[in-house]
């Protein structure tokens, strides 16, 4: 299974704005993204109550996994995101 | 647990049950009031909450929306605060039906915690359920206290 792992750029980590970005992101994937913290803690990364819930901070490290077509181009698209200051604006 | 309870954050007089909104931005503009009312934020953080709801909508799911300011309105913030207001009626957002607004306000970093206790409470459905038909602070406050000696 593709997988991929990024820190987090935002500068606020993964809160509200860069989470609800990132989960609608995640959502229009096509195929179903799982979110992994470093401590072992899985979400789907379409939820966004689910992405809220890890409270990720800044800098932190997650892995991004997904199966099926376009796995790689779709976690590719979602890396890209998550190496982005969201909160930048 | 060292996070900062939800409950500490939130008044008794900032629950407030029986709201209507006619849009979403009149729904944030009167968790902002309700804020202000609160001493937590100075108006301006009114203005950001809603630039905030304009640029990405803070919906996340379960009826429920999680009005905030954006990081320029930080400096109108007082004292970190919850509010938390009832649309039975509901409010439409983009399509969404949000029936319970919780207004937040956070100068620091404290609230990636605050919103990480928040979404685990509104990932239990049976619990996020209760948050949509409560009809008293009590019923709020204690859905809001956290429950570490769950059994589950």
């Amino acid at each position: 299974m593709p997988e991929r792992t990024v820190s987090i750029a935002s500068s606020v980590g993964l809160h509200a704005r860069p989470a609800s970005l990132f989960s609608q992101a995640a959502a229009k994937a096509g195929v179903p993204v799982t979110l992994t913290t470093k401590a072992g803690k899985s979400v789907n990364a379409a939820s966004i109550l689910g992405i809220l819930s890890l409270g990720i901070g800044h800098g932190e490290e997650v892995t991004l996994k997904a199966e099926g077509d376009g796995a790689d181009a779709a976690l590719d698209s979602l890396v890209e995101l998550l190496s982005t200051d969201l909160d930048k604006e | 647990m060292a996070d900062t309870a939800l409950t500490s954050l939130l008044a008794e007089d900032s629950i407030r049950l029986d709201c209507t909104a006619v849009d979403r931005f009149d729904a944030v503009r009167q968790c902002g009031a309700a804020l202000v009312a609160a001493g937590a934020v100075d108006e301006s953080y009114v203005d950001a909450m809603i630039q905030r709801e304009n640029t990405v909508s803070t919906f996340v799911g379960e009826g429920v929306a999680i009005p905030h300011g954006t990081l320029a309105g930080k400096e109108s913030v007082k004292r970190d605060a919850l509010v938390v207001l009832r649309f039975p009626e509901g409010v439409d957002w983009e399509g969404n039906a949000v029936s319970v607004c919780v207004g937040i306000a956070a100068a620091g970093g404290g609230h990636i915690a605050l919103l990480s206790q928040l979404a685990e409470i509104l990932l239990d459905p049976a619990k996020a359920e209760q948050l949509r038909t409560a009809t008293s602070a009590e019923q709020v406050y204690s859905l809001l206290t956290p429950s570490d000696d769950d059994d589950d």
